[in-house]
């Protein structure tokens, strides 16, 4: 059965945000970040313009820390970019504002939390060569207050109903059927515990490799929409035996401790309501038209 | 206590910080979710709690991330980080100002402030904005025959203070409690020399059912699996012993906060639970 939504209801609000330069910490201008096992490691990280990481890539393998495919904006005054953190949810319709590549059009696939508080937006590889360092891009952000029908107990987050329509999610038995291409137990995952779950990104921790490998994760693409077991994301993020939780992979893996790939939650419930399906075309870019 | 257990204590420097008494903070309008996604306000981090001790429950106080005694910090950013990365557990705190000048405390622990405990009569005393003067001393400290185990924030008269035993060459610590590692949450995102990792208290019946509702603060505590030398993550075999310094949250990841002072892999670092391991005990606290 197909499942509905309170769509027709939710509000369309524009958005603003710069293309943000990468940061590096002031003097005395230490460049080093410590690794899982305490080693300085010098890579690029978060933020920017990416040119050849994009969605549907893997998430592991690349000599970054938690990159952001594509292109990453943030608003210059704090409390103005959390309402973009917060409101942009992923498959809103992107545009850019100014300079060379005015009007392209891109994608919201994710978000990034404490310490960077950004959004990351796919845009085609050709019209990033054509963005530059603070150039505006406007977010029609639709999906703050998403509801499932009959499923009451299921708190959408950063979903927007472009997306939501496009999972193949079926309701069978009162259970929510969602394709995914991997499930993750609770134990791995690591820094955005105890945050809010309305912005930012939960990770993976891959401080212990043979883990990924034992699950399988080591395989997740950028994109791809994971489950994880006994995780309630609800309001903050945290482990609830038998609740759930639904996300993308927003961001690649980076060697310091507790910082796998991120997540961006989509959807959490603490109702035994869900099941995952595993598929694995469950990628944002079989969902969402892309160009590449 | 072994008492032959080899350090590099006597390398060691001693040197002398300013923190200051902090006043409660909130941020507008003061509300925190709660579990059930319910508003709420309690009283929190920050300040001087005069009725929560270390060595009381961690759990049940009508109040969240409590810190029993008094919490200081600096409003200079850099000294913030000089007291976070130098005062261990243990130290002596000396007042230097007010009311209660010249009295001597213990740090108990290190949440997002460095917490220091008071008899009652001189935490009546104490102000806000005093100024506490810690001495600090176990920055660097090592045990020699085993340079696999790494100690953090532990002050040389803890560790000798800490029930310890070597059996087939591996250290077995005495702790009060074991975590499962699948309930450890917020603080995985900060590097292991900073604040304080929560066990997620959020499965009420898990809680409940493993005992861990009955948690001190001041509590030695184990998690297996968990590796805190740069990070709070999960490793297979590494091994990390904490202090349960903070009382529990109503918050989603959230619950008593332990601070690390002892990782390494299961070769070299065991573990026996002994009820009675708690600081208050083992460095014969006076309430």
């Amino acid at each position: 059965m197909n499942i509905k939504t309170n769509e027709k209801l939710l509000v369309n609000v524009s958005l603003m945000g710069s293309v943000c330069q990468p940061n590096f910490q002031g003097l005395p201008a230490e460049p080093y970040r410590l690794d899982a096992n305490g080693n300085p490691f010098l890579l690029p990280s978060w933020g920017s313009i990416v040119h050849n990481v994009s969605v549907g890539d893997s998430a592991f393998g690349w000599e970054a820390d938690c990159i952001h495919p594509g292109v990453s904006i943030k608003y210059p005054n704090e409390a103005g970019n959390r309402g973009l953190n917060i409101l942009s949810c992923v498959g809103n319709d992107a545009t850019i504002m100014s300079g060379e590549a005015k009007n392209a059009k891109g994608v919201v696939t994710g978000k990034s939390g404490r310490f960077s508080e950004q959004v990351i937006l796919h845009f085609p590889k050709k019209i990033r060569e054509k963005i530059s360092i603070n150039d505006k891009i406007l977010i029609k952000s639709i999906g703050v207050g998403l509801k499932i029908n009959n499923f009451e107990d299921v708190f959408c987050k950063s979903l927007s109903p472009q997306l939501f329509n496009k999972m193949n999610i079926k309701n069978k038995s009162n259970k929510m059927i969602i394709p995914v291409t991997n499930i993750i137990p609770e134990h791995l995952i690591g820094a955005g515990s105890g945050l809010t779950s309305e912005s930012g990104s939960l990770h993976i921790q891959t401080t212990d490799n043979s883990e990924m490998k034992k699950y399988k994760l080591d395989k997740l693409k950028l994109g791809d929409i994971i489950y994880i077991e006994n995780y309630d994301s609800s309001y903050q993020h945290g482990f609830l035996r038998n609740a759930w939780a639904v996300g993308i992979i927003g961001q690649t893996n980076g060697p310091r401790a507790g910082y796998g790939p991120g997540i961006t939650i989509l959807m959490s419930s603490k109702k035994n309501n869900a099941k995952a399906k595993l598929e694995s075309r469950a990628n944002i870019i079989n969902y969402i038209k892309f160009i590449k | 206590m072994i008492s032959n257990i080899k350090t590099n204590e006597k390398k060691l420097i001693k040197m002398t910080i300013g923190g200051y008494a902090t006043q409660p903070s909130f941020k507008n309008p003061g509300y925190i979710p709660n579990n059930d996604g319910q508003a709420v306000i309690y009283p929190g981090m920050f300040g001087i709690v005069n009725n929560v001790k270390v060595g009381d429950k961690a759990f049940g106080w009508a109040g969240d991330h409590i810190e029993p005694g008094v919490s200081i910090d600096s409003e200079n950013i850099n000294e913030h980080f000089a007291l976070h990365y130098l005062v261990c557990t243990g130290n002596q705190a000396i007042v230097r100002s007010g009311e209660a000048k010249g009295s001597i405390g213990i740090v108990t622990g290190e949440h997002a402030r460095n917490l220091v405990h008071f008899d009652q009569k001189i935490l009546n005393k104490i102000c806000i904005g005093d100024q506490i003067d810690i001495i600090t001393h176990g920055r660097g400290l090592k045990l020699l025959d085993f340079p696999n185990i790494e100690l953090k924030k532990t002050d040389p008269k803890l560790l000798k203070s800490m029930i310890l035993k070597v059996v087939n060459k591996k250290l077995i610590v005495d702790v009060a409690i074991e975590l499962p590692i699948r309930i450890m949450g917020s603080g995985a995102e900060l590097n292991s020399e900073y604040v304080d990792q929560d066990l997620m208290s959020g499965d009420r019946k898990l809680m409940k059912k493993l005992k861990i509702d009955q948690m001190r603060l001041g509590d030695l505590i184990v998690i297996n699996h968990a590796d805190h030398r740069w990070g709070r993550s999960y490793k297979k075999d590494h091994i990390s012993i904490a202090i349960c310094i903070h009382g529990d949250s109503v918050m989603t990841g959230h619950g008593p906060g332990i601070m690390t002072i002892m990782t390494g892999h299961k070769k070299d670092l065991g573990w026996k639970i002994n009820k009675k391991a708690n600081i208050k005990n083992l460095l014969k606290i006076k309430l």
